[in-house]
């Protein structure tokens, strides 16, 4: 369903999933799911661009991929933020609520006559 | 509900450890990406199960929310894929960048050893760089033209009978140069050129000598030169008589001060008018190898049947030089000019570096310098044996705390790689001041050597001569620290029994192998050594003291006749016999140090007629009747010449050709002939002198006949003997003006001098293998003390408890001794059988010294057992001086 809010998405996807590794060390279907919850089932994540834009942000040196054992006993590969991605994660935060609030003025702000 | 809190486990176990080994067998990208999206998948049905669905539903479901599940899977495997190539490449380098830096710490730490192992690098690497220099200026690059490696002399030899041992060339027709030229598919260009000494009167009068050469028009662009000031000859230069002239710029900033306005003024060679119509720079040169450069530039006409002229071509591409030869061969053998030649010629090509007069010492030197590397390698691989042993403990503890062994190999290869490159900085110093010293020293006979440059290909070479040894040395190393497990090492007391027995016996073929190198230099500098001192010590058989060789140059305008340049010759001959400080003049075909050839083959009567056609070169001189008295060259039996005409053919012989003709019998009477075409009348032996190496030292017999030269002397020389003390040149310069004011200064030149420098080049390459020799030789005494120094160290204990139970010094002293002598006696008999073979190299630069010498292979193996003792003087000592007490005690 590639429609406004999707493509809207797609530019934020980066910043969420740093801020969500922000808290612990995830797996892809992991971070999925916390971006879901969070915004209660509102964003729903285009599960097809997750993992290019993981690999993307791990070959930048943002995240740190490892394999590792979650607690079902399964196999799955884990991201962890790096102190680059950390950095990068209060930059883009920083950026993306100046961006909002603007917006959002725009929204709200009626002409006056 | 999953809580995205708690589902990635911080604490998580690392994955399997084999799986991270199994990326080393290629990209696990693909596995990954697969294992990802699977576990996603498998984790989002499973969400969906839990809220009903059923499991292929489900499944469906997750697959279906992945949107373009392939699209997706192709990207991450690019990203991941590229990735993890650049993570290994920088992973290498990481790991490089470790090695590099514990290497030099670990240099660093034994700074003594270091230092050691470097300058012998520095030492033998340098020695190559600077042979190679050379090598690669004279052999590898001999002439400064475009296209270098396409470009051939080109001449003529004889088919047979050329006994000379020297190459012949003779010089083609102008004709068939010509001819060459309009038919020869196989050159790009040929080039014809030859150069003499003239006269050169300027426009202000001032008279000077200077060295002309004759070539075509398209010289110029063979070369590639362009002209400094003005233009080079044209066709229509040479159609009009080729009265024009171009400067060489050294002649034309020393005589004209650089002053452009020589364009279009006259000068005056040989009496003929010239106009100054350019300047060519110094880089333009003719083809020789040797030879000095020229003054001026004139046209040479094919037409005007010059003689002498040399030729060089460049071949087309993808045209062998057997090829290009067959060719020009073709050419002559179909032409009229071969029906005309009694004698059979044949057409020769030759790249400019064999006709390179150093070539055979550079082979030889090349090779000297080849074996103190050996050495070299040899010492510093012993260094680094010694020290693995001593790090023995070091390295088993990091292969216990987890080094792999690929891991410890590396670091000791980037440790002698280490080396390597301060052996090729300190190579590369050492070799540019070698080739500084070796161009100052350079004999006025090689004057080529001045153009030996250090380039960017040797510096490559000297590199790569740095990185094979160290790679060499440092896995000699590493093979011997491998083959000893770190159970074995860690155990102390084991470590000295278990390393000692390989060790020692590698150690003893080091220097066993130096020994033997050493002695194959010794044995092949002595044998030049002994060479150099026959040539300065032979009795040449005339006495050079004081003997001037005068030539005049007599253009061919004003004396076109031998008659009248003959006529001409003994004037002046007569007008300095009466000056002041000569004591005698004689006029000859050649003067000392040069050899004068007839062709033809020699018969002596009675014995049968040669075979038709054949065409040997026969030495003789062409005198007069005092050249003896001049010469100094005593007749030992019969009379000397005593007819000046010729008429009664008769002539001298040396007592070398009347042994080997007549031997035990008078040659007096006899009498001989040199066929050429089979009608030769015999010409009579009067009289036997003596030996005289008036062809140079160097030549290999003295001339064996002299003929009276009578009238057609082609180019005759005056030879004066001066008193003693008494300088005659200025004379005879003035007393030629007085002859005849327009001719140039003559040539003179001093012969006992001439001599000296022809015995030069052999005893510049004598020094040069000398001192290869003795750095060869101090390595290898360096690495023999190195060896003996150790074994003493290791056995100190050993020698305390001999000492402790009766052992006399002397006893120990003889045992130290005879471990060094035993290797150096070893070395010396395999050095022995390598020198016997290897004197081939000198084959034709000994001069009264056979290549098996046997002195000369006795005095190497001496001063080798010499410098071995010596070697094994301070060990010695060291294990007299032992302390029983101390040393039982010690450990």
């Amino acid at each position: 369903m590639p429609d406004a809010t999707t493509d809207f998405l797609k530019g934020t996807l980066d910043l969420m999933v740093l801020k969500t590794l922000s808290w612990a060390p995830a797996h892809g279907y992991g971070i999925a799911r916390w971006i879901e919850q969070c915004t209660g089932d509102v964003l729903q994540v285009e599960e097809g661009s997750l993992y290019p834009a993981l690999h993307k942000l791990e070959e930048r040196g943002l995240i740190l991929a490892e394999w590792g054992i979650t607690e079902h006993n399964r196999r799955a590969k884990f991201y962890r933020l790096t102190a680059a991605g950390k950095k990068q994660l209060a930059l883009s935060r920083d950026y993306w609520a100046r961006f909002a609030g603007a917006v959002f003025k725009v929204l709200e702000t009626a002409p006056t006559r | 509900m999953l809580d995205p809190q708690q589902t990635p486990a911080p604490n998580a176990q690392r994955a399997a450890t084999w799986r991270r080994y199994l990326r080393f067998w290629g990209p696990r990208a693909e596995a990954d990406v697969d294992d990802e999206l699977a576990f996603h998948i498998d984790m989002r049905s499973r969400e969906y199960m839990e809220r009903g669905m059923t499991e292929a539903d489900a499944r469906r479901a997750a697959t279906a929310r992945l949107g373009d599940l392939a699209a997706a899977r192709t990207e991450c495997i690019a990203i991941t894929s590229r990735r993890e190539r650049r993570m290994t490449r920088a992973q290498l380098v990481d790991a490089f960048v470790q090695d590099v830096r514990f290497g030099w710490r670990t240099l660093g730490r034994q700074k003594g050893w270091s230092i050691v192992a470097g300058v012998t690098l520095a030492l033998g690497i340098g020695a190559n760089t600077a042979v190679f220099s050379v090598v690669n200026s004279l052999l590898l690059h001999p002439l400064p033209y475009p296209e270098a490696g396409r470009i051939a002399f080109v001449y003529q030899e004889p088919t047979e009978g050329n006994s000379t041992g020297m190459r012949v060339f003779v010089n083609p027709d102008p004709e068939l140069v010509a001819l060459w030229r309009a038919n020869a598919r196989s050159f790009e260009a040929l080039e014809p050129y030859v150069s003499s000494d003239q006269a050169l009167r300027a426009s202000d009068g001032t008279q000077s000598t200077v060295r002309s050469a004759w070539v075509l028009p398209s010289f110029a662009a063979f070369t590639g030169t362009r002209p400094l000031i003005g233009r080079v000859f044209t066709g229509d230069d040479v159609a009009q008589g080729g009265h024009v002239v171009v400067l060489s710029e050294p002649f034309w900033r020393s005589r004209y001060g650089g002053d452009s306005t020589v364009l279009g003024k006259s000068v005056t060679l040989d009496r003929k008018v010239f106009t100054v119509v350019g300047v060519m720079p110094a880089a333009y040169r003719l083809p020789r190898l040797s030879d000095a450069v020229s003054d001026v530039w004139v046209p040479l006409d094919l037409r005007a049947k010059q003689r002498g002229l040399s030729v060089i071509g460049r071949r087309r591409p993808n045209v062998t030089m057997a090829d290009a030869a067959r060719e020009l061969n073709a050419i002559y053998t179909r032409s009229d000019l071969a029906k005309g030649d009694h004698g059979e010629f044949r057409t020769k090509l030759s790249a400019p570096s064999e006709l390179v007069s150093f070539r055979q010492s550079l082979v030889l030197l090349s090779s000297a310098v080849g074996l103190v590397l050996l050495i070299a390698c040899g010492n510093v691989a012993h260094l680094l044996l010694a020290r693995t042993a001593a790090r023995q403990r070091e390295l088993a503890i990091r292969a216990a705390l987890g080094a792999s062994r690929v891991r410890i190999v590396r670091q000791l290869l980037t440790e002698s790689l280490l080396l390597g490159l301060a052996g090729c900085i300190g190579g590369a110093l050492v070799g540019w001041l070698g080739l500084h010293a070796l161009v100052a020293m350079r004999p006025d006979s090689l004057p080529e050597l001045a153009e030996a440059r250090i380039d960017r290909a040797t510096l490559l070479v000297t590199a790569a001569l740095a990185a094979v040894t160290g790679l060499v040395v440092g896995a000699l190393g590493a093979m011997h620290a491998l083959r000893h497990s770190a159970h074995d090492a860690l155990k102390a007391g084991a470590l000295s029994l278990s390393q000692t027995r390989g060790q020692r016996r590698l150690r003893s073929l080091l220097v066993v192998s130096e020994m033997a190198v050493s002695t194959v230099l010794l044995v092949g500098a002595t044998l030049l050594v002994r060479s150099i001192v026959h040539l300065q010590t032979i009795d040449p058989g005339f006495d050079p003291r004081g003997l001037y060789a005068v030539q005049v140059n007599l253009p061919r305008t004003t004396y076109p006749t031998p008659a009248a340049r003959r006529t001409f010759t003994q004037q002046l001959a007569d007008r300095i016999r009466t000056a002041p400080g000569v004591r005698a003049v004689t006029i000859a075909a050649g003067a000392p140090p040069s050899r004068s050839f007839t062709i033809g083959a020699l018969q002596v009567e009675g014995t049968p007629d040669p075979k038709p056609g054949t065409t040997g070169f026969v030495d003789y001189n062409g005198v007069s009747p005092d050249f003896f008295r001049t010469m100094g060259i005593k007749l030992l039996e019969g009379t000397t010449l005593t007819d000046t005409t010729r008429q009664a053919r008769q002539a001298l012989v040396n007592a070398g050709f009347a042994k080997k003709y007549w031997p035990g019998q008078s040659a007096l009477g006899r009498r001989f002939r040199v066929v050429y075409d089979g009608k030769e009348e015999w010409t009579t032996i009067v009289g036997v002198v003596a030996d005289a190496f008036t062809g140079g030292l160097t030549s290999e017999a003295s001339t064996p006949m002299y003929y009276t030269s009578g009238q057609d002397l082609f180019e005759p020389v005056l030879i004066v003997r001066a008193a003693a003390g008494a300088d005659p040149i200025a004379n005879v310069r003035a007393l030629m003006t007085q002859a005849d004011a327009s001719l140039g200064p003559p040539t003179i030149s001093n012969i006992e001098s001439a001599l000296q420098r022809s015995v030069a080049g052999p005893r510049f390459t004598m020094l040069l293998l000398v001192v290869f020799t003795m750095l060869a030789l101090v390595l290898a005494a360096v690495g023999l003390y190195g060896v003996m120094a150790y074994a003493v160290a290791q056995q100190t204990r050993e020698i305390g408890i001999r000492i402790a139970l009766g052992a006399t010094r002397s006893t120990i002293a003889k045992t130290v001794l005879r471990r060094g002598v035993a290797m150096a006696f070893a070395g010396a008999v395999v050095g022995v059988l390598g020198a016997r073979w290897g004197s081939k190299l000198l084959e034709n630069m000994l001069y009264g010294v056979q290549r098996t010498d046997s002195a000369s292979f006795s005095i190497g193996v001496l001063v080798l057992m010499l410098t071995a003792v010596a070697a094994c003087l301070v060990p010695m000592r060291r294990a007299v001086s032992v302390d029983p007490l101390v040393s039982i005690k010690a450990d």
